[in-house]
């Protein structure tokens, strides 16, 4: 759009014409403050606290609602502009409780921060502030109408972002009051979105009530360990007496994929961490039954049979289950180790979704899968099968958004309503399970529309197709109900359009990373069959050839007596894939996990594992961006993955150096000799570990490991300065191996929904504290109905 | 039904049919009614706009604008259909206009709502009255049952080939949706809260449709200029304020009512004249001009004419054409008060100054009148109403401030005799009420 | 050096031998009006204070108002806890020597006056250093600075004052067996209280 200049406070400005003079003041560095506006939700007006002075005009303007004009002039700080802010700060004191002392907000709220900039030290008022008990409307939600100052931007954000529309507003005047949709309480999504957005105290959330204050925190923004959408959460860390407390997670850094957006899951699904459950010592089974022992006992013990069985047996006695929920750095060693270690390629993990497939059938075509953050900007959107609203929240926040404010096309084919109708353009049903066929249609196979033209007739089929056909910058996405030549089918199909994108949704938060990493048994990390020789080989010094077994075979194994060994990290497979826990009765089992689950039950040594919340390195989305995970709490008695596969390498006898390629530095500097108190040795450091130069004094250390995944995974070789700044990265696939073809019958979709996140989600007390849990949403109903 | 009252000073020109018993439509019909209809169908709609422009008819809701040059602001083509919308919430204090329009004279506003259609190319009118007029309902749906039935409304009227639907719609109480954007959102369906502005409802209004709104005396007045004719019109009023309007007196005044005056016309003469003077044992301390929301006019101040110029060049409001006698025997504090009770319980709540303005005006005065008051809070309170005026979404807020700032200015003695504890002079003190908020 | 040095000490030899007549009867004089002070103080009440040994709880120790010993933490009329656990006054502590932590007052358990309380409030005397600047901090008056000084141990984790040691005791007209909450009642035990 043409440019427009304007003068703000004697600046000249220009922006984009159909700018918001409040945005262009920003632009300026023109602070403009205001309650109710907020980028991309509606205008409201309503807090009167943008008054500017525009020249002409006989009365003051509200920034928000008034587009910039040419030569437009500005006065945003003058006695009468200054006044009128003053003013809407005393009107609003007047019936605000000023609790601040014990108002959750306190030190981080809007109305505090407007009070000390624009504000009154004194008010003049002495009459009885109006009062009103507080609710509480779900088990995260709490609302306190008297601290409430009605900018309606929790209203927009449920209604307009979230497209739940649970809060509105009752009675009129100063009664005026924001109210749940079912009278006295929420049922929503959960998502919190309410709380984070309110500039005030009065939406709290129950799972951080009263606990602490802002100020007492250390901030932390990490990945989420649930879903595979990897958004940023910003964790609130405590010292405690057991360590550190992780006290809250919210969306307090907006850099993430996810914007404004985080769901029930990454912002009260931390409290797993704390589960009076948690192992917090190993256990090894003695006389039948697991019985606490020290660390040493247990890497010793474990150390001790893997080498005997290794030995004796060979590698094709062991076999490793992997994680969907580990690190990249973890699961690229566990492999590494495997492989190099324990000389097998029995290695699996549980599979959501065909990227191998995907690789195999992007051979040839380069940058054609999408990140999170492109598909916000798609003008097109199909989605075929999976139920985003469930199942990748961030990914139905981006679809949502993108249709209200870009007005993106989302073309649909399910089998089942799904909520996200609401959006679409255009929504075909189909059978269920008929999603491959949908995919052969659109690969030009014309015979398939018999199977999926139930409810619309082949010829609107037709014309759909035609219609996509000429849709620039499509991004398809498709969940686990494509797999094998479904895959390869939709990509011929995307391959013809112009710059069209892929999505291929899995299940869990490095879902996609276990797959990157070479959790096969077939394919080291960057989908390379192990049958190549190729630079993985050279590198570690010989990998064994030979394909290894899946994870039913190795069941099968088992059963059949030739399993001596199973090395479990953070899986449970016993529960989530129902395995047969009796056929592994003869093997030795080593489980790391953080819980004593059905899979921990039958080991003969349990390690108590750190989660991602407690660890540091880099989780890959589903999409494919590559982000990092910081550590931001430490439990006592818990020991990273990555610590405990060094340490029991360690316990076997191997090189470590050999497993990790950690430095050989002799002193560390801590500035004495550059003056540590100018920070330059921070600044040094930041540097330094941008470019991967900073010693890696530690086996521990999983940077060592992803200079190694740089250098060697294609895809990842991202840039390490914006990882570590905490940007994703997209990883492409346009470089990786040949990927292979899997029995589409190994892929097992995790049945995961808003409320619920597999083995993990069980200890998750606010999950499964909120009414929704388990019920159909109210707007799902809602679409049902339609 | 309320008694008529009459003065020889009076031009009937919208009081023409009251009393004549022109709710029967061949009543109205006898009295000239529907023939401005029959002769804007063969009118050129420019020609209809150019004749209300000159005729000089200004707004009758209270802001007084240029009524034809508001149609001249819909667009000519427009995807989206056209609406004529009657604003006949009248909620304003002490204007009591358009409920005898509608209850004498109901085929008038049909008609007028029907030649705006003409004008400005729509098809659909809505007639919005007043939810506490619910009484009026009956006459209304009766009169437009009538039209439709006698071929002025639906399919191709009068065998013009115009198709034209009225509509009645009742509001729910609120004086809020006397706004015409906030009108328009309460008519489809939604909380009565005024929209942001631009776009003006000219350009997108009901359903996103271009509309204008126009009271419903206006409207009333339409069918008249066209028959009368634009000259004859302009020439009952002043230069710029075009023809007459209803004045509602009300107060201690021997001969209270609704009186159709011509613009211009001198308010001393309407209170001593026309409103036959103080009542017995009374003095005149004040006078409101237009509706509770005007600034107040003192004894000294009102040899004024009542047009719309006039009164702004003397620091008040024509409005709604509500004159409110107050005399001696009232307490300005008390008045200031019953004034804001009403603003405070009539805000949407939609932005911060009114919202909280009204309401801690109201708990102030409210103080203030039962003997709590302190010498500051005469300041406060004209502070406070400074620091809404002007700087609400919708002029609700500055209807709450302008009157409290006149009061506070003009009658501040009457502040300070209610100091130090003291009781009000003028009645007796009760105890400090406490406000029904947060119910 | 040597010869320099010799000068010197003859010097000053020749100038005492010269003054020591007038030098004896200054030195009498000065004796006596040292002293006179002496003894005129001799007969003036005592003002020393007799701290250890002196009566009442402070064995004799006296303070000014103002004096800032072990802190203080107030109650209100109603005997409940003042602190609201704001964790202003460990924001402002710049020791860094007070912990709290927080907890939510319910109908049945009510500590304080707003809605939440500090379950945990710890001073750590190793670190304090008697500023005050928590006592200007606190938004609700609660903790102050008492005259509390004898805090001297032997074990340094001795110094870590719990909230029980810094509560104020509850108020008189209450009477002693006021109870504060139901958790009293059911656990049958008052808070310990210092000085009672």
């Amino acid at each position: 759009m043409a440019d427009v200049n304007l003068t703000i406070d004697g600046k000249k400005v220009t922006a984009p014409a159909g700018t918001l003079l409040i945005e262009a003041a920003k632009s300026a560095g023109i602070e403009v403050p205001s309650f109710c506006y907020y980028p991309n939700l509606s205008l409201q007006g309503a807090c009167r606290m943008c008054l500017v002075k525009i020249e002409k005009m006989p009365k003051l303007q509200t920034a928000c609602t008034t587009v910039i004009s040419e030569g437009m002039m500005v006065t945003t700080d003058s006695d009468e502009v200054r006044q009128a802010r003053k003013g809407m700060i005393e009107l609003l004191l007047g019936n605000h409780p000023l609790d601040c002392p014990v108002c959750d907000a306190g030190g981080e709220c809007e109305l505090q921060d407007m009070t000390f900039s624009y504000g009154a030290a004194e008010s003049r008022f002495i009459d009885v502030k109006n009062h009103r008990d507080e609710q509480q409307w779900s088990p995260v939600v709490y609302f306190d109408r008297p601290r409430c100052i009605l900018c309606y931007r929790c209203v927009r954000v449920c209604g307009e972002g979230m497209d739940v529309w649970a809060l509105g507003v009752q009675h009129r005047g100063v009664s005026s009051t924001i109210v749940p949709n079912q009278e006295d309480h929420l049922e929503c999504e959960e998502c919190g979105m309410c709380i984070d957005i309110c500039p005030v105290g009065a939406l709290t959330s129950g799972a951080y009530r009263y606990k602490t204050r802002p100020w007492e925190m250390k901030h932390v923004g990490t990945t989420c360990t649930h879903c595979a959408d990897g958004c940023k959460t910003t964790l609130g860390v405590r010292r405690c007496s057991t360590g550190t407390e992780l006290v809250r997670g919210d969306n307090r850094d907006k850099s993430g994929i996810n914007g404004d957006f985080l769901c029930i899951k990454g912002r009260y699904g931390f409290d797993f961490a704390h589960h009076e459950d948690r192992l917090h010592q190993p256990l090894i089974r003695r006389n039948g039954r697991l019985t606490p022992c020290t660390w040493e006992e247990a890497f010793q013990l474990t150390g001790e049979r893997l080498r005997q069985i290794r030995d004796r047996e060979g590698g094709d006695a062991i076999a490793v289950i992997g994680s969907t929920r580990t690190t990249n750095e973890e699961n690229y060693l566990l492999q590494k180790f495997a492989r190099t270690v324990l000389g097998t390629n029995h290695i699996d993990h549980h599979r959501t979704a065909d990227y191998p497939a995907l690789v195999a059938a992007l051979a040839g075509h380069p940058k054609l899968t999408a990140s999170m953050r492109e598909l916000f900007e798609a003008p097109a959107m199909l989605l075929i099968g999976n139920d985003p609203t469930r199942q990748h929240p961030l990914l139905a926040w981006q679809i949502r958004n993108n249709v209200r404010l870009h007005r993106a096309r989302l073309y649909l084919v399910n089998a089942q309503p799904i909520k996200l109708r609401r959006q679409a353009s255009s929504f075909f049903a189909i059978p269920a399970g008929r999603e491959a066929e949908v995919a052969a249609f659109l690969a030009g196979q014309d015979s398939a529309v018999a199977a999926i033209a139930s409810e619309t007739s082949p010829e609107a089929w037709i014309r759909w197709r035609d219609q996509l056909r000429r849709e620039p910058k499509l991004v398809v996405m498709f969940g686990s109900e494509i797999r094998g030549d479904a895959v390869a089918s939709l990509i011929k199909f995307a391959a013809d359009l112009p710059e069209a994108k892929l999505i291929c949704l899995g299940d869990y938060a490095n879902s996609r990373g276990a797959a990157d990493m070479g959790l096969y048994p077939d394919l080291l990390p960057g989908y390379h069959p192990v049958t190549e020789v190729g630079e993985f080989h050279k590198d570690w010094g010989g990998v064994p050839e030979k394909p290894g077994l899946s994870l039913r075979q190795m069941a099968e194994h088992a059963q059949a007596g030739k399993l001596k060994a199973l090395y479990v990290v953070g899986a449970n497979p016993v529960e989530e894939l129902g395995l047969d826990p009796f056929v592994f009765s003869q093997s030795f089992v080593v489980v790391e996990d953080l819980f004593l689950t059905e899979t921990a039950a039958i080991a003969d040594v349990v390690l108590p594992a750190a989660n991602a919340y407690e660890k540091s390195g880099t989780f890959t989305n589903t999409c494919g961006d590559l982000q990092l995970v910081k550590k931001a709490g430490e439990v006592t008695g818990t020991k990273s993955d990555f610590e405990i596969i060094v340490r029991i390498a360690d316990a076997m006898g191997v090189a470590v150096r050999k497993l990790v390629p950690f430095g050989r530095g002799s002193r560390a500097d801590m500035g004495q000799s550059r003056g540590a108190q100018s920070g330059e040795a921070d600044r040094h450091s930041v540097w330094l570990e941008a470019r991967g130069l900073e010693p890696k004094m530690s086996p521990f250390d999983p940077m060592a490991i992803l200079d190694e995944i740089q250098r060697l995974v294609p895809g990842y070789d991202v840039s390490r300065l914006h990882l570590l700044a905490g940007m994703d990265q997209h990883t492409s696939l346009s470089g990786s191996g040949p990927g292979t073809k899997h029995d589409p019958s190994a892929i097992m979709p995790a049945r995961d929904d808003l409320f619920s996140s597999g083995t993990l989600g069980r200890y998750c007390r606010t999950l499964n504290a909120v009414l929704e849990n388990g019920h159909k949403l109210a707007a799902e109903e809602e679409v049902a109905a339609e | 039904m309320a008694d008529l009252v009459s003065h020889p000073d009076e031009v009937k020109v919208v009081s023409k049919r009251f009393g004549l018993g022109a709710t029967e439509i061949d009543r109205y019909l006898e009295l000239d009614g529907y023939k401005a209809v029959r002769k804007a169908l063969g009118m050129a709609p420019e020609s209809i706009i150019a004749e209300v422009k000159d005729s000089g008819l200004r707004g009758r809701g209270g802001a007084g604008f240029n009524t034809g040059l508001k149609w001249s602001f819909v667009p000519k083509q427009s995807p989206k259909p056209k609406y004529i919308l009657c604003n006949g919430d009248e909620s304003e204090p002490g204007t009591c206009k358009d409920r005898l329009i509608f209850e004498h004279d109901p085929h008038s506003v049909i008609e007028g709502v029907t030649i705006a259609g003409l004008a400005v190319g729509a098809h659909v009118g809505y007639i919005y009255i007043r939810g506490e007029y619910r009484y009026l309902s009956e006459i209304m749906q009766k009169a437009i049952r009538q039209a439709y039935a006698r071929g002025f409304l639906g399919k191709n009227i009068l065998g013009s080939g115009f198709d034209f639907d009225v509509y009645w719609h009742g509001g729910a109480g609120a004086y809020e949706v006397g706004e015409e954007s906030a009108l328009m959102e309460s008519l489809e369906g939604k909380r009565g809260i005024p929209r942001i502005r631009p776009p003006f409802p000219a350009v997108v209004g009901l359903w996103g449709g271009p509309t204008v709104i126009n009271n419903a005396e206006t409207l009333a007045s339409v069918p008249h200029i066209l028959l009368g004719g634009a000259e004859w019109y302009a020439k009952l009023g002043t230069p710029k304020n075009g023809g007459t309007r209803l004045f509602c007196l009300s107060g201690r005044l021997n001969r209270p009512g609704v009186y159709e005056l011509p613009m211009g016309y001198n308010l001393k003469k309407m209170i001593y004249d026309v409103g036959g003077g103080m009542a017995q044992g009374h003095t005149l301390k004040a006078v409101v001009p237009g509706g509770s929301s005007t600034p107040l006019l003192t004894r000294e101040e009102i040899d004024v004419p009542m047009d719309f110029d006039s009164l702004m060049k003397v620091g008040s409001m024509l409005g709604s054409g509500g004159v409110v006698i107050v005399d001696d025997s009232a307490c300005m504090v008390k008045f200031a008060l019953r004034i804001m009770s009403f603003y405070q319980h009539e805000s949407c709540g939609w932005c911060i100054p009114c919202r909280e303005g009204t309401d801690w005006l109201k708990k102030t005065l409210t103080r203030f009148h039962s003997g709590g008051g302190v010498r500051k809070d005469i300041d406060d309170l004209q502070y406070l109403s400074e620091n809404m005026l002007g700087r609400t979404f919708c002029p609700l807020g500055d209807a709450a401030a302008m009157p409290t700032i006149s009061i506070v200015k003009k009658f501040r003695k009457e502040f300070e005799d209610h100091l130090d504890g003291k009781p009000c002079p003028l009645e007796k003190a009760e105890a400090i009420e406490r406000s029904p908020v947060m119910a | 050096m040597v010869s320099a040095g010799i000068g010197w000490a003859l010097a000053t030899s020749v100038v005492r031998y010269t003054s020591c007549k007038m030098s004896f009867l200054k030195g009498i004089a000065a004796i006596a009006k040292g002293m006179s002070i002496t003894f005129r103080e001799m007969f003036q009440p005592t003002q020393v204070e007799n701290y250890p040994d002196g009566p009442g709880p402070l064995r004799g120790a006296k303070f000014q108002e103002r004096y800032r010993g072990v802190h203080v933490l107030q109650r209100d009329e109603n005997g409940l806890e003042k602190c609201v656990a704001c964790f202003l006054c460990a924001a402002a502590c710049p020791a860094n020597c007070i912990y709290i932590e927080a907890a939510e007052n319910t109908s049945a358990h009510r500590v304080s006056g707003a809605e939440r309380y500090a379950r945990v409030y710890n001073i750590d005397y190793n670190r304090c250093i008697f500023c005050a600047y928590c006592v200007e901090a606190c938004p609700t008056d609660a903790i102050t600075h008492g005259h509390g000084f004898e805090i001297a141990a032997f074990n340094a984790t001795n110094l870590i004052f719990r909230k029980e040691q810094l509560l104020a005791a509850k108020p008189g007209h209450l009477g002693a067996n006021a109870v504060f909450n139901q958790v009293e009642v059911a656990g049958g035990a008052a808070l310990p209280v210092p000085g009672s």
